[in-house]
């Protein structure tokens, strides 16, 4: 599991057939001293994560399996929004 | 899941039974630096994955990696690590 931060949304123009009426973000994952990773990722949200929040990502197709049924190739899932963060000089939390 | 723009398609002659009649791209995966600029640039790495969607070249797509990747092919068992997941239309970022 990771800690990232939601930059934006992804429109589908086709997706696996399990995925149907997921919701997909690009996220930036981060790092302890506050840096973000170079690449983007695209993760499912099933908790409504908005602009700006920072949250924790699993990278366990378990969860998705259980939901979207064997079937499926979601891997990174939100499974948590980070509501306070206590780390040395960094401060996370929703700002939106 | 990454991005990454698909900059074309691989056939094998001869392969092992499990990957015949598959469609395979090769991807080059997108850096935050170039989804922000737009300039239709990857930046990453290049590799293969699967794709059941029928992405054409230029198209960008978010694919799983892992053994997540060959779980549509469940319960068959598939020698393959990265699979196109969804088609981009559109990414709607902070700054657009």
């Amino acid at each position: 599991m990771f800690l990232a931060r939601i930059d934006g949304t992804v429109v589908p123009a086709s997706k696996h057939a399990t995925l149907d009426g997921c919701r997909f973000l690009v996220a930036q994952r981060l790092e302890a001293d506050g840096s973000t990773g170079t690449e983007p990722l695209v993760l499912v949200d099933l908790l409504g994560a908005s602009f700006g929040s920072t949250v924790l990502v699993s990278t366990d197709g378990d969860i998705a399996r259980q939901r979207y049924g064997n079937t499926t190739p979601a891997r990174m899932v939100v499974v948590g929004i980070v509501d306070q963060m206590h780390a040395p000089r960094q401060r996370a939390g929703r700002t939106a | 899941m990454r991005l990454g723009i698909v900059r074309g398609h691989v056939t094998l002659t001869p392969a092992v039974p499990q990957l015949l009649g598959l469609t395979l791209v090769v991807l080059e995966p997108v850096t935050m630096v170039n989804l922000r600029a737009k300039n239709g640039l990857g930046g990453g790495k290049s590799l293969v994955a699967v794709d059941a969607l029928g992405a054409a070249k230029g198209q960008m797509v978010a694919f799983t990696e892992g053994a997540e990747a060959a779980n549509p092919f469940w319960p068959k068992k598939v020698p393959v690590d990265a699979y196109c997941t969804l088609i981009v239309d559109s990414i709607t970022t902070e700054n657009s």
